[in-house]
């Protein structure tokens, strides 16, 4: 293996020198590695080689190729001068393998462009270790757009977190976000099938029990704040018994979370996490092997560098205004509302958002396209958002009341649409609806409901497949999870969608969704 | 092509003639003399050896011995290397001007000693 490698690093070396030495240089280094055992000696081997490589690859090449070094100081007229190093064009497999070592280097700087926002220079002195107080049980459940402050929360503390993907700048930052260096944006883009580092968890509806924080018994607490990064083998061990106890305790199957128990404490005591001591790979390799068992992407550990809200905390009515003003300035993402050609009304909505801030939008909206002859909504980049959103919106679309399943909630009174409208005339109109990969959660349930309830024609690509929604429960300063507590009766034969995604019944690369949809209302209001 | 600069000689280089002075090696038999007349301090990785060997046998300074009748089938055929008369010559030289330097160095009192 290691003599592989070394034949490959003599490639470096110019051809001339390659020809008359390659053989010997391998021999020396065999010879080497037969003499020098021991891992002190295979390393000093190993110094050897990559410095003599530094010093004499150069070398050669300034032997074998003068005009290398010549060139970058010649001018002629102070002009500079081109040079060609060789006679002969480039051998085939030198230009592929310049290539892949380009393509190589350029994927390695660009994600580490990408990474530049996430590691921040850590401090030891954050880190305080209150040990005598572990662990605390202390109520804790809440959704976590509370424990983000991201805005208040209906009184019921319900489902889903806000997003948009414009409003990043109004939005206020999260506890989550700055630790991530992601767009606050990024925080409420709910259950995200990526490993986001977001707590998936929106919260879950929670009928029986308004208000969240006084919910006594709630997630074991570990009142440990986790030093930036400093995880030692007692952290770590805390973090993995509070989840694993968090998991037995609320995990909606009591079955896998055993297995994901089992698996866990089996992974700990192979000592497989003993070399993570970055709080964020642990939570990420934490977060990979609940859902390799569980296939749950909702099952989720967060690590937050900054130290996560003690308790959760109230909506405020600052930043209800400030989720107000950011909606306002979104149009609450009703991103396009117009009549196309032949009376097809087209609406591109890119969140669910909250009913009380945005229900009259949604109706204005909703009134400009009542005259259409056909409808189709856009949710091809819409991510989500509230459930009472996602029902007031269906209710067009019917004359009478539907129940409108969601798996994330037991049903209630709010489980049905508020059909039939006032004055609406599209409960009987055709309705196509767009999707793509992109198409996520709240936006999956109006797809998948409709498609159930055969009102809609799904256009599109098969959505992301994230249905259920957890409760977030924090462990300690810097972790927590989100955990699917609830998995209410499907109504429909047909799974719903979490991990696999609603089945567009017309499958079309998103960018051809439009056109397709437009053609299909065409065709379909012509037999009219 | 330029010629390898040899003058002033590369301590690598006047190593690998020192090591050449009694035997002929090959090359890892010279890393091996190299590192033991250095009490380890100089270990020769492979492309600063066969470096040094290439402009030592373009000055012809040493030169490499025909392919061995005796070698067992089963080894690899090694080159091995000889010290030319020039080589000796060059050697011996370089070894008078460091002990000239030895010299100064004494007698400025950095260096103690008094042999050569």
């Amino acid at each position: 293996m290691s003599e592989k490698i070394y034949a490959l690093l003599l490639r470096l070396f110019p051809p001339s020198f390659r020809e008359t030495y390659r053989e010997e240089a391998l021999l020396l280094f065999r010879d080497r590695s037969r003499d020098e055992k021991g891992l002190s000696s295979r390393v000093r081997l190993w110094f050897d080689l990559l410095a003599d490589l530094t010093i004499s690859v150069p070398r050669e090449y300034f032997y074998a190729e003068p005009e290398l070094l010549a060139a970058s100081g010649q001018r002629f007229g102070g002009k500079p001068s081109f040079y060609f190093m060789g006679d002969e064009s480039p051998r085939p497999g030198a230009l592929l393998l310049g290539g892949m070592l380009s393509l190589a280097a350029l994927f390695t700087f660009s994600s580490l462009l990408s990474q530049g926002g996430r590691h921040r220079p850590r401090s030891s002195s954050a880190r305080q270790l209150q040990r005598g107080a572990v662990p605390s049980a202390s109520a804790s459940k809440r959704p976590s757009r509370q424990a983000t402050g991201d805005r208040k929360s209906q009184s019921d503390g319900e489902n889903e977190t806000l997003a948009s993907t414009t409003g990043q700048s109004t939005i206020p930052a999260s506890p989550f976000t700055p630790a991530k260096g992601k767009s606050p944006s990024d925080a409420i883009l709910l259950h995200e099938p990526s490993l986001s580092g977001q707590p998936s968890s929106s919260g879950q509806r929670d009928t029986a029990s308004p208000t969240l924080p006084s919910q006594g018994d709630a997630a074991t607490t570990v009142a440990t704040a986790v030093g930036h990064g400093n995880l030692d083998s007692a952290e770590r061990q805390r973090v993995l018994d509070a989840a694993i106890s968090n998991l037995k305790r609320h995990y909606v199957y009591p079955g896998v979370a055993e297995k994901i128990a089992d698996t866990l404490l089996a992974q700990g005591k192979r000592g497989e996490y003993d070399a993570i001591t970055d709080g964020d790979a642990f939570a990420h390799q934490l977060t990979k092997q609940m859902r390799d068992v569980s296939h749950d992407m909702h099952l989720e550990l967060v690590y937050s560098q900054d130290p996560l809200p003690p308790q959760p905390t109230e909506q405020t009515a600052e930043g209800l205004a400030r989720y107000r003003k950011a909606m306002k300035q979104e149009n609450c993402t009703f991103e396009r509302v117009e009549i196309l050609p032949r009376n097809i009304g087209y609406l591109k909505l890119n969140l669910f958002p909250d009913r009380s801030v945005c229900e009259q939008t949604a109706t204005t909206a909703m009134a400009s396209l009542n005259r259409a002859d056909a409808l189709i909504v856009d949710l091809r980049d819409n991510r989500g958002g509230m459930p009472d959103m996602v029902a007031l919106m269906a209710s067009y679309l019917f004359d009478h009341p539907e129940y409108f399943y969601n798996p994330r909630e037991n049903t209630t009174q709010e489980s049905w649409t508020h059909s039939p409208v006032p004055g609406n005339k599209l409960a009987d109109k055709p309705v196509y609806v767009l999707t793509s990969s992109r198409t996520f959660s709240g936006a999956e349930q109006f797809c998948y409901d409709l498609k159930m309830l055969k009102r809609i024609t799904l256009v599109g690509e098969t959505t992301g497949g994230g249905a259920h929604s957890g409760v977030w429960y924090r462990i300690d300063d810097h972790f927590g999870m989100g955990i699917p507590e609830t998995k209410p009766i499907n109504p429909y034969s047909t799974p719903d969608w979490e991990g696999t995604g609603v089945e567009p019944d017309v499958k079309v690369k998103p960018a051809d969704a439009l056109s397709t949809a437009v053609k299909l209302a065409q065709t379909k209001l012509q037999k009219k | 092509m330029p010629k390898r600069k040899l003058d002033p000689l590369p301590s690598a280089a006047f190593q690998i003639l020192l090591s050449l002075a009694e035997e002929d090696l090959h090359g890892y038999g010279i890393m091996r003399q190299v590192a033991e007349q250095t009490d380890g301090r100089m270990r020769l990785g492979p492309g600063t050896l066969y470096s040094s060997i290439q402009s030592l046998l373009e000055e012809k300074f040493i030169e490499e011995l025909d392919p061995r009748e005796d070698v067992k089938q089963s080894e690899e055929r090694r080159r091995y290397y000889r010290l030319t008369a020039a080589g000796r010559k060059l050697a011996r030289s370089e070894a008078d001007r460091l002990a000239g330097l030895l010299r100064v160095a004494r007698s400025r009192k950095i260096l103690r000693g008094d042999y050569v």
